[in-house]
């Protein structure tokens, strides 16, 4: 929830009355939930953006998020996260499950998940998403563990964000 | 027992802050603090009233501004792509000051070789490099922008001493202008209009691949700075990010252009018979009675003709325009224009847009109706739209708004064809440019200070003007909460919106969308529509063709609804803090005669016994050691003491108005987060019926982190919500609800998956 409201008002606000800010952004948020021993991750963009870019890689037309969209959408995807967003915990790199997308307007918003994680010591996030193309590309990563808070925001040259915890 | 009753009602009335008083002995020495409050006024923060800005928040009656006349001469060499101009200024010096020198403005100057604006942005190496963006930014061979002035006269053809510092250049005054008088002054320039497309501007032109070039041609000419009493002389350097303060003046403005171009600018053609085809200035005064539906002044066909050719011969436009802050123009062989008539009470508007072929289908008669639809409901709000016409120009990567013209995005791919996404994002970029004719054109605030008092506002009124154009592709329900995701950002990233935009970062969503969904929390919200529009309408009536800064804003708002709102703007104006309110817990009371600890405890601290008080009711929670299961059963009325007093002081009319509650909750409210809203509650019974409660926002006045409330009820409630429409702009909803909620999004989505 809190992707759409973050990223609508940044799209349709900043393209208007100037045009040299359009603001490129992903916001991706990731939770240990401790109960369920699980780290769940949503990770939200432009439809607009990760549409023009896997058109491009793919040299198709997808039509995301419209009555011809293409039917496996969800490969493209996930094998684009995979790429793309790469986390890893306690110094070990961790695979994630695609659990599924909804579209709100015009962002797009994955469900990840980590099965599981009881504890974290160390959290490395890796999010080249949309930089290929967009080279203002900004990707936010909004870590909540160990109930702490902390948010990095990644763009082209610092790709990487890094949280210890000292027990 | 009758003695003691006043005595003893005036402790019980006090009782509650006395006996909050626990001293105990000080360890530490504790420091003193200014005014904490959040509700103290914004005396301190905003400027002293003056006769020139009322304390109410309207212009004073010695209020005052420049006014400055343009008559000029531009041609468009569209071979060479540029512009050469020659203007003869009139600076009216309405001000009680006398002028040493005059600034005028030099906004092309950021594109010159020689420009800081490149020096001052921090980054490394680009993703990718076209040969041209390789040679500008490496080889030396810069874009040669910016203005070469080629003279500066005086009306006595004498030159002028100047100096260029940027974007400003000085124009020294032999003799200080006079308060009152008129300086006359000439001068002679030109520039290499720029390819915005290769290199960002907010204007220029964009190639095409058939070889012709689209210009939107803007901040062409010097023009004057502002002089005001608030700022001196507006001369804060362009930068490219702030925009821009400007004076009201008339223009006349003759435009040479090769032969096969249209071009439509700010004002009114004066020569159309000249400019047109035959044909076309038929359909152009066909135009003006055409109410229903946009009609073309120029064909898609006679575009495609135009296009082929390159006419070696000239045309001269003639504009005229009054009290206008500024001029911009659009002009191409490749455009179509469709035009319609809008009739505002008793005036009528022509709507006007302009697009190549490229822009087709999707620009066809949407972006016309947009601009019509924005004519009237901003009218709605604030005055009947002055000017006679408002043109939408289709321009490649562009949202940006002059006097009656603005640039906007949008076109369809190669097949024509388009997707619902971008028929809403033409909609709303057409609604919000021809918008911003209201706010800063004519309500003139002083953009490059305050770029939110334009922006902010403007984006507000889109919201309502959107939602008129269609409710289902912009509902307004999200409005408050879509802004919480950057409000609880992290803090280092984020700067109040009373901040000059230069120095903001994520200044998008800083100086448009918070502005706009605080007013949006305030007229939906916090005072209601019907006062916030009269408000709202007072505000831009008063400043309309004047010059206003926040404090006329936020003053007029209270002035003219009695609502005191230095909390709101304190809060979200000036601080970077965000809200959080929650229902922290619910206790369930019953009624009993029996006196309880408490009271007994009060008795004994003023040393009377308990015996002295008169009989009483008393309130006591479930999970206190006095209460007994039996007081569940009762109702107050059981009570010989309630129904005697009822029976004995009311009539049966009045009887039969009473209510019976039978249930008593304590709620108790809490408020993590920093700024002050009014506590919206939705009760939801055992019965399922629902029901609302505002609290008034000044509910936080004596305690800034918890309240607590009494609320009766002759029915169970069986779940309590904080803010269920989510209104005000809360960042944290998982302390709304009690009993708490404790299934998060991503279960829910994960568990929605699994199912289907």
């Amino acid at each position: 929830m809190k992707l759409r409201k973050y990223l609508l008002i940044l799209f349709i606000i900043p393209l208007t009355a100037f045009s040299v800010h359009k603001y490129y952004i992903s916001l991706c948020e990731i939770e240990h939930n401790e109960k369920q021993n699980s780290v769940q991750i949503t990770l939200g963009m432009f439809i607009d953006d990760i549409e023009l870019t896997l058109n491009k890689n793919h040299k198709t037309k997808l039509n995301i998020a419209t009555v011809d969209e293409y039917s496996a959408i969800d490969q493209y995807f996930e094998e684009y996260l995979n790429k793309h967003f790469i986390i890893t915990i306690n110094n070990k790199l961790k695979a994630y499950e695609y659990i599924g997308k909804e579209y709100e307007d015009d962002i797009v918003r994955f469900y990840l998940e980590i099965p599981n994680i009881e504890h974290i010591q160390s959290i490395s996030v890796k999010n080249t998403s949309l930089i290929k193309f967009f080279e203002d590309q900004q990707n936010i990563i909004k870590i909540k563990a160990n109930q702490k808070h902390k948010t990095f925001y990644l763009n082209k040259q610092n790709d990487k964000g890094l949280l210890n915890f000292k027990n | 027992m009758k003695k003691l009753f006043l005595p003893i009602l005036l402790i019980v009335v006090f009782s509650n802050s006395i006996l909050a008083q626990q001293t105990e002995p000080q360890k530490e020495r504790q420091n003193g603090h200014y005014n904490i409050s959040k509700f103290r006024q914004l005396k301190e923060e905003l400027p002293t009233p003056n006769k020139q800005h009322t304390a109410s928040g309207a212009p004073g009656y010695e209020y005052t501004q420049q006014q400055v006349d343009y008559k000029m001469d531009i041609i468009l060499d569209d071979e060479n792509k540029k512009i050469l101009g020659e203007e003869t200024i009139t600076y009216h010096n309405n001000s009680k000051d006398n002028l040493e020198y005059l600034w005028v403005q030099l906004d092309q100057n950021v594109r010159a070789p020689d420009s800081k604006s490149k020096d001052i942005r921090s980054g490394g190496p680009d993703v990718l490099y076209s040969p041209s963006k390789f040679t500008k930014s490496f080889m030396g061979k810069p874009f040669l922008g910016g203005f070469n002035i080629e003279h500066i006269k005086d009306a006595s053809n004498k030159d002028l001493a100047h100096t260029i510092n940027g974007t400003m250049m000085r124009i020294d005054l032999e003799e200080p202008l006079a308060s009152g008088a008129t300086f006359v002054f000439n001068i002679k320039w030109w520039y290499n209009i720029n390819d915005y497309t290769a290199q960002r501007g907010r204007s220029g032109y964009e190639p095409f691949e058939d070889g012709n070039n689209l210009y939107i041609i803007a901040q062409f000419y010097p023009r004057l700075a502002v002089y005001n009493n608030v700022e001196g002389w507006q001369n804060m350097q362009f930068w490219g990010s702030s925009e821009f303060a400007l004076e009201f003046g008339d223009f006349e403005v003759n435009i040479t252009t090769p032969k096969d171009h249209i071009l439509n600018g700010t004002g009114t053609i004066k020569n159309p018979k000249e400019v047109f085809t035959n044909k076309q200035y038929k359909r152009y005064k066909e135009a003006q009675t055409a109410f229903d539906k946009p009609v073309y002044i120029v064909t898609p066909e006679e575009g495609l003709e135009a296009e082929k050719n390159r006419s070696k011969e000239t045309k001269t436009w003639k504009f005229y325009a009054k009290n206008v802050r500024d001029f911009a123009f659009a002009s191409s062989r490749k455009l179509i224009w469709d035009a319609m008539a809008v009739k505002l009470n008793d005036k009528i508007v022509m709507a006007n847009s302009l697009y190549p072929n490229e822009g087709r289908p999707l620009w066809e008669s949407l972006s016309t109706e947009a601009v019509a639809n924005t004519l009237k409901v901003y009218s709605k709000h604030t005055f009947d739209y002055p000017y006679p016409q408002a043109t939408s120009i289709n321009a490649k990567q562009q949202g940006m708004e002059y006097p009656m013209i603005c640039f906007n995005y949008g076109r369809p791919d190669k097949n024509g064809k388009y997707s619902e996404r971008q028929k809403k994002g033409l909609i709303g970029v057409v609604t919000h440019e021809v918008g911003h004719n209201f706010f800063p054109m004519i309500v003139n605030s002083d953009e490059r200070q305050w770029t939110w008092m334009d922006e902010g506002l403007n984006s507000f009124v889109q919201i309502l003007a959107e939602y008129e154009f269609s409710p289902e592709y912009f509902p307004m329900d999200k409005k408050a909460k879509n802004i919480t995701g950057y409000m609880s950002g992290d803090q280092s990233r984020l700067a109040p919106i009373m901040s000059q935009g230069d120095n903001v970062f994520n200044f998008g969503a800083n100086a448009y969308a918070k502005p706009a969904a605080g007013l949006f929390i305030l007229r939906q919200t916090i005072m209601g529509p019907e006062l916030f529009d009269h408000a709202f309408k007072t505000y831009a009536k008063r400043w309309k063709f004047k010059h206003p800064t926040p404090a006329d804003f936020f003053r007029t708002m209270e002035d003219a609804s009695a609502m005191d709102l230095d909390w709101f703007w304190r809060g979200w104006f000036y601080t970077t803090g965000n809200n959080d309110i929650g229902i922290k817990d619910v206790k369930k009371y019953y009624v009993t005669d029996k006196p309880t600890a408490r009271v007994k405890k009060m008795a004994k601290r003023y040393g009377v016994s308990i015996d002295q008080f008169p009989p009483a009711l008393y309130l006591v929670s479930e999970d206190s050691e006095e209460f007994t299961k039996s007081l569940k059963d009762k109702k107050p009325e059981d009570y010989d003491l309630l129904s005697d007093y009822i029976e004995n002081n009311f009539n049966s009319e009045e009887k039969s108005q009473l209510k019976s509650p039978k249930y008593f909750y304590e709620l108790i409210f809490e408020k993590p987060g920093d700024l002050v809203m009014p506590i919206i509650v939705e009760f939801e019974y055992e019965d399922g019926t629902k029901e609302r409660k505002q609290y008034p926002a000044q509910i936080w006045r004596k305690n800034d982190k918890q309240v607590t409330k009494v609320f009766p009820s002759h029915k169970p409630i069986k779940k309590i919500t904080v803010d269920p429409d989510e209104q005000t702009a809360d960042v944290d909803t998982s302390n709304n609800s009690w009993p708490k909620n404790k299934e998060t999004k991503f279960d829910k989505f994960k568990r929605n998956q699994i199912k289907g």
